[in-house]
């Protein structure tokens, strides 16, 4: 009897342990998913989606943080930022803009884009900030890819 | 007549081009708070704005807390939430310095240099003092500069179980690198 209780015992101990490295083990080891194979919660025009941010952009920040977001626009500007090329939407009156950091994995796709190319690309928008040194709104995105080639 | 007129504007082209401000949209910082025992608190952000003004020696930087890009979410949401950068109430960190031995550093010849650098950095509302000497390298009038310093979080109230579990560094390491143009 006694050993029959401490067999249930150890077995539950030795289940739970094994659900709780296995919990960690995915929790450890999960990482985002590629944003190509991802839907956008929005598709915008970059015009409309800067001037979103230019009239209100706590409403901006609050539809479109932390989501995928596809935006269309001319490029203004390809920045190296080390070995990693980032794309720039600006407004040319305001000089606001939308600026793209890749996956690795897509970097060579953007190195491919030259300014003046009409591109869409989607990424995870990191919202909106009015930039103090340039003193106009910047739009940050991360993990973008290209989901047209120009 | 015309050599003078030549000469005129390549001196008033240089020295406009000394005076302004350098500037780029793509700078580099990582954040890297990785212990022997958890290598997941680590991000990078390469959409950080910076500014050299080379006339005053003045260095700004400024990063959207939220384009730090981990490779883990649920790293990245803790890194975003209340208890560490609370971002939805601060979304940025900023720096402003200056370059205390400018004499050291010529902007106006190809070259590379050692600025010591001091200054303010704000995050989440909380302001400490920073100082790191930089590697600053002018070529063709573009301008270079790398620093790699540490912070301490608790300069910034920033305190949890995983800090004290040893799982994320009491003082991560800061890395910025920057093409100003």
């Amino acid at each position: 009897m006694f050993n029959k209780t401490w067999k249930k015992i150890l077995f539950g101990g030795f289940v739970l342990l094994l659900t709780g490295a296995g919990i960690y083990w995915y929790i450890a080891t999960d990482t985002f998913s590629d944003t190509k194979g991802r839907k956008a919660e929005y598709s915008v025009k970059a015009d409309d989606f800067l001037k979103e941010y230019q009239t209100d952009s706590k409403n901006a920040n609050l539809k479109y943080t932390e989501k995928i977001v596809e935006v269309s626009g001319i490029v203004s500007a390809t920045e190296a930022a080390d070995s990693s090329i980032n794309i720039k939407i600006a407004d040319t009156t305001s000089g606001s803009y939308v600026i793209f950091a890749f996956q690795d994995k897509d970097m060579n796709e953007a190195r491919s884009v030259k300014p003046g190319d009409l591109v869409t690309i989607k990424g995870s928008c990191s919202g909106g900030v009015y930039s103090s040194i340039l003193e106009t709104w910047a739009i940050t995105f991360k993990r973008s890819t290209l989901s047209n080639k120009p | 007549m015309k050599k003078a007129i030549l000469a005129l504007t390549f001196i008033t082209t240089t020295l406009v081009g000394f005076a302004q401000k350098k500037t780029t949209t793509s700078a580099i910082v990582t954040f890297d708070a990785t212990t022997a025992i958890d290598a997941l608190p680590k991000a990078e952000n390469k959409t950080v704005i910076a500014a050299i003004d080379p006339a005053k020696g003045t260095v700004q930087f400024e990063a959207t807390i939220k384009n730090f890009a981990f490779s883990n979410p649920m790293i990245q949401d803790h890194f975003n939430g209340k208890n560490w950068m609370n971002s939805d109430e601060y979304p940025t960190a900023v720096f402003n310095g200056t370059i205390t031995n400018l004499s050291a550093v010529d902007f106006k010849k190809d070259g590379k240099y050692t600025a010591n650098v001091e200054g303010t950095l704000s995050i989440r509302g909380k302001e400490s003092k920073v100082s790191t000497p930089a590697v600053i390298v002018v070529k063709g009038g573009a301008i270079n500069a790398t620093a790699e310093f540490s912070i301490k979080l608790a300069d910034y109230s920033i305190d949890g179980a995983p800090i004290q579990a040893g799982k994320v560094a009491k003082e991560p390491k800061i890395t910025v690198s920057a093409d100003l143009k």
